[in-house]
């Protein structure tokens, strides 16, 4: 657990980055750290390992005061990833990933193979490992960057935007392959950022920050989305945060109908009776593509329907897993406005459409409202507001659900 | 140019040759052993290397053959006199390459260092030196090739270098002698230049090979970097 106790960091030109930081990161956590650029979000996460040095204040690491320990032995316990990954271009992967277990006294075959070991875990092939950085590409860089702040398997990762510089689809498999990691490794990890989606998206508690390195509000990715304290916080998390609140609501609740489910050997009169405006036509299954009814007329009766031309259906979201925002989406992009859900196995289940949407849509909010609106009376019970924040919820609201 | 004095005198040339690089290469390398201390202090301590640089380009300014006229009281007609004087000519083309190349290392790079526990020491050991070698070696190649030649004027006071063929040749109106000095010069130059050229690959495996082909030309190299930078 990494604790920020009235934290100020001054420059000596009176410039104020950090303004009386109370932060908790709980152990095991991820915390996303977000603002606008120059709000002290970068400062923060730099202190917490003394390449800055607070003005005032204390951060304790499980308890012990981070100054009471030697930098550097306090630095080979605390893993570290940029955004320009910062490899050493001199040395080849493997030696890269090795360095702090070659700073522990490791012995550099152990570290090599620790190394190696490494690779796997953040997805590149081993083969790589005898490679000099400027041989990878950005996202292998990065992956590279994140395996060696794991080499000495230390319980604290800070990560600087580190996915800053990759391309959108690099990025986003980075993203997913941290979060996999991390359910795996349950580090505590404290994660700069100014994309409020990838904050959204990685933490497990996110501190959106004003300028000058106060914090706005402090809580669950979901509820900063569904209960933004202010303005300033509705306005950064952006003005489709309600599209965006959808990924925390799970479809399981989404009532699917069958009805215009129909096999390719259906015959186009039986496909008529059904009554729908369209037919989703599934092969073995999986869907095939969407019919219209109108556009049977000029069909046999007894034409099976894997015959009569389709359209395609666009993408699918899986029922339970994916979110009510992967429905919605579907849904969006299908011709016929129908979402299309399928099994883990991708077997057609059946399809939603925006009325059915709009009806689990409205029972998962209500769902969640009830909840904040019990999070905030017990919050309202147990401590008075933060002096720095008048009237709103304090930073450690988030965690109140986990208070008896 | 009487082919037949060559063999006559090979031992001579051999000898002249042999004592010529001794001078040039190990004012060479006293320059860089001056130069790494004084660049370390001056790419940490940024308020340095100003006075340092206008000292080292004020020595630079002095005549070769002047230095050498005031260094002997000191150190008489002596292979010390040389040296003394080419290691000042050497570290001032050694010493600016030793800064720009620290001063090159990534800061990302530094910050990292640090990060992952380096302490000062074994960060600039480990990570900075060898990351500002090319750089570097770049000096010191220029450093090698200019000692080596300017050795040559240490037969003006008496010092047995190549000059010593110049001096003849011109006194005895026999220019084999002149065309053989300047070019066992040009020869001796070049071999120590791609000594350090194998000496940098060597050093270097994880440089791109695009910026080893520009860094075969020290100054295209210092317009590299500067652009980097820029």
């Amino acid at each position: 657990m990494i604790t920020f106790e009235a934290v100020t960091k001054r420059y000596p030109d009176g410039t104020v980055a950090v303004d009386a930081l109370d932060l908790e990161v709980p152990a095991g956590k991820t915390v996303v750290l977000v603002g606008p650029s120059g709000c002290g979000k970068t400062t923060t996460l730099r202190m917490t390992n003394r390449l800055v040095e607070p003005t005032e204040g204390r951060i304790t690491l499980d308890g012990k005061d981070i100054r009471e320990q030697n930098p550097a032995r306090l630095r080979r316990g605390i893993g570290y990833v940029i955004q320009q990954t910062g490899l050493f271009p001199h040395r080849t992967v493997e030696d890269n990933i090795a360095t702090v277990p070659v700073l522990n006294g490791w012995r550099r075959q152990k570290a090599r193979n620790r190394a190696r070991e490494l690779l796997t875990t953040v997805g590149l092939d081993p083969a790589l490992a005898r490679r000099y950085p400027y041989q990878l590409s950005g996202g292998q860089q990065q992956r590279v960057g994140v395996a060696r702040a794991l080499a000495a398997d230390p319980p604290v990762l800070l990560m600087d935007e580190p996915f800053s510089a990759v391309d959108p689809v690099v990025r986003s498999s980075l993203q997913e392959e941290l979060l996999a990691l991390q359910r795996e490794l349950q580090k505590t990890i404290l994660f700069v950022t100014h994309d409020i989606e990838e904050a959204i998206k990685i933490g497990d508690l996110v501190a959106l920050f004003r300028p000058h390195g106060k914090i706005a509000q402090f809580d669950t990715p979901e509820r900063l989305l569904g209960d933004p304290v202010d303005d300033y916080v509705a306005g950064f998390v952006g003005f489709d945060r309600g599209i965006r609140r959808l990924s925390f609501f799970r479809s399981q609740g989404l009532s699917l109908s069958t009805g215009p489910v129909l096999s390719a050997d259906t015959t186009v009169a039986k496909a008529q009776a059904a009554g729908e405006p369209w037919i989703l036509v599934t092969d073995g299954g999986k869907p095939h593509g969407w019919v219209q009814a109108d556009s049977l007329g000029g069909h046999q009766g007894d034409t099976p329907l894997s015959q009569v031309p389709a359209e395609p259906f666009g993408h699918t979201f899986t029922v339970g897993t994916d979110s009510l925002r992967a429905a919605l989406d579907a849904a969006v992009l299908s011709p016929a406005g129908q979402a299309v859900g399928v099994d883990d196995n991708g077997q057609a289940v059946g399809v939603a459409t925006f009325d059915q949407l709009r009806a689990a849509i409205q029972t998962a909010e209500k769902a969640a409202d009830d909840d904040a609106a019990d999070n905030s009376k017990k919050r309202a019970e147990r401590a008075p507001s933060q002096p720095s924040q008048p009237g709103q919820p304090g930073p450690q609201g988030a965690q109140s659900g986990a208070q008896p | 140019m009487i082919w037949s004095w060559i063999p006559q005198n090979w031992s001579l040339i051999w000898q002249l040759t042999w004592e010529n690089a001794k001078l040039g290469v190990l004012s060479a390398l006293y320059g860089l052993i001056i130069s790494l201390p004084l660049g370390i202090i001056a790419a940490r301590w940024r308020w340095f290397y100003p006075p340092t640089l206008t000292v080292v380009n004020i020595i630079y300014a002095v005549p070769s053959l002047a230095l050498w006229i005031a260094l002997i009281p000191a150190f008489g007609l002596t292979d010390t006199t040389v040296i003394i004087g080419l290691t000042a000519f050497s570290l001032c083309v050694i010493l600016p390459n030793v800064v720009a190349g620290l001063r090159a290392v990534p800061a990302p790079v530094r910050q990292a260092a640090t990060a992952m526990g380096y302490g000062p020491t074994r960060r600039l050991v480990m990570v900075e030196l060898p990351l500002a070698a090319p750089v570097i070696i770049g000096g010191l190649r220029v450093g090698v090739v200019s000692s080596i030649s300017l050795a040559s004027l240490g037969q003006l006071i008496g010092v047995s270098s190549l000059g010593y063929l110049f001096i003849d040749g011109l006194q005895r109106s026999f220019p084999t002698e002149i065309y053989v000095g300047l070019i066992c010069v040009i020869v001796l130059a070049v071999v120590c230049d791609l000594v350090l050229v194998g000496v940098r690959r060597l050093l270097t495996p994880w440089q791109p090979r695009r910026q080893v082909a520009l860094a075969q030309w020290p100054g295209l190299q210092r317009v590299a970097l500067r652009r980097r930078a820029a």
